[in-house]
């Protein structure tokens, strides 16, 4: 079960844009997808199964915007009417589901539940995308594990420490104890060092913005979960002692790590990963490198999640531990079965209704 | 003895008709849980169909009498409203006899 009427990233606008006239299939939250550009150049998303016999219409190609079906050459529309079927009338045709999209921040946006409950002014909003100030780079992986062992992984960042021993891990990340909070649907966890040497990734950046790699610093992470399933983390380091988070940009290397995970089915997701920086954003050399060196990082991320998903797989009664590092993730899930059981619920009853439900 | 055109009948109660196939010279009774189509295939006449879903057009007929009552989607309204061709797979009467071109 997903939370199904809300927004989730499908793919980005680069991906689409790189299969040329071949259309985009994608399976999000079980259902089966295909993303194309429309008429008017807006990406349309239908079901990926042709009304004719079955074919997935994602094998199909997209011609003056229509998909043609790869089988047959039904030729279907962005709102899941049939247009033209060779030697065919095609007005008595069945339609398939049609899903609203938005094209946002560089990514495809889609809305898998109830179509008419669909609204754009839902969307979250992020001011680091088309923003000249930020710069942003990222990278999408296809995870063989349920989203959320990615939300109990981002909203726990001791991780870091063993996972990421080379890049951006270093003990001081489990000497010092993180806190969570919970305002309404966000999950706020945080952890503030003081005093510590940088880790490799960030005396990286330290010198990209010209500050001594080798000085102390003072290091934050401070991730925050909303629903359904966007993690962004503040991450950075500040010179020793000049404010750590809330220090003067020339004191600091820090940018926001951009989560989008949506889930594919309960044992696979789409993993958008991504960081946006507000230091030397006109360098692309620089977003190239850091685009590089995180894709790496979250590739070991992506290991060790398909390996605990084959185990739990493998002992689905097997109790799993939860531990003080994962009040974070514990947060982000009961916030998620909380949407998912309104959502799940019937229609909230009239507050004037006074049926007790106990028989007269 | 009964001089009633029954192509020009309403329909009775129980739904039954019959279909006229005026080339083959034969009558059959289509029951309100029969389709024409599938009365003429049970018959052994040789009529083309696929969908029987009234979406494909395959088991378009001509109709020379008799009032159709139009189930399908493949034919517009138009040519529904004239009356003069149906899909036998899904489409039935509206009279007590229907006369085709078969």
């Amino acid at each position: 079960m997903f939370i199904k009427n809300t927004w989730y990233v499908a793919c980005s606008l680069e991906e689409l844009e790189a299969l040329g006239t071949r259309p985009l299939g994608r399976t999000i939250c079980n259902e089966q997808m295909v993303f194309f550009r429309g008429p008017e150049g807006k990406v349309a998303a239908v079901e990926d199964f042709c009304p004719h016999r079955g074919a997935p219409l994602s094998l199909g190609k997209v011609c003056d915007g229509k998909l043609v079906c790869g089988y047959h050459g039904l030729e279907m529309g962005c709102e899941g009417k049939t247009v033209h079927m060779p030697g065919q009338r095609v007005r008595g045709f069945p339609a398939i589901k049609s899903y609203a999209v938005v094209e946002r921040y560089g990514f495809v946006w889609v809305w898998p539940g109830d179509q008419a409950q669909a609204d754009a002014a839902l969307m979250p909003v992020f001011e680091f995308f088309d923003n000249p100030d930020w710069a942003y780079g990222g990278g999408l992986y296809h995870v063989k594990a349920d989203y959320r062992l990615m939300i109990d992984n981002l909203m726990d960042l001791t991780h870091e420490t063993y996972v990421h021993a080379t890049s951006i891990g270093q003990p001081e990340i489990d000497e010092t104890p993180c806190k969570t909070t919970v305002e309404g649907d966000q999950v706020i966890l945080q952890r503030h060092m003081t005093g510590i040497q940088a880790p490799p990734f960030w005396q990286m950046a330290m010198s990209a913005n010209g500050l001594d790699p080798q000085a102390q610093v003072d290091r934050w992470q401070i991730c925050r979960f909303t629903p359904p399933s966007h993690i962004m983390i503040d991450v950075g380091v500040a010179l020793a002692g000049h404010g750590g988070f809330d220090a003067a940009p020339e004191h600091k290397a820090y940018s926001v790590v951009v989560d989008f995970i949506t889930p594919e089915n309960e044992t696979a997701h789409w993993y958008h990963w991504g960081m946006a920086r507000q230091f030397k954003p006109e360098d692309a050399e620089l977003t190239a490198k850091i685009r590089e060196g995180q894709g790496k990082i979250f590739n070991e991320d992506m290991a060790m999640l398909q390996l605990q998903q084959a185990n739990i797989s493998k002992w689905p009664d097997r109790k799993l531990l939860l531990l003080n590092i994962d009040s974070g993730g514990v947060q982000s899930r009961r916030i998620i079965d909380r949407l998912l059981s309104q959502e799940q619920a019937p229609a909230t009853p009239h507050p004037n209704d006074h049926t007790t439900g106990i028989p007269a | 003895m009964s001089t009633e055109d029954l192509t020009q009948t309403p329909l009775a109660a129980d739904g039954v008709f019959e279909v006229h196939l005026a080339q083959r010279g034969e009558t059959y009774q289509v029951s309100a849980a029969q389709s024409i189509l599938r009365v003429l295939s049970d018959a052994g006449v040789d009529v083309p169909f696929a969908c029987e879903q009234g979406v494909c057009g395959t088991c378009l007929t001509k109709v020379l009498a008799g009032q159709p009552d139009h189930w399908d989607m493949f034919l517009t309204p138009e040519e529904q409203a004239a009356n003069d061709q149906m899909m036998i797979c899904c489409s039935r009467s509206q009279t007590a006899r229907l006369v085709l071109d078969i």
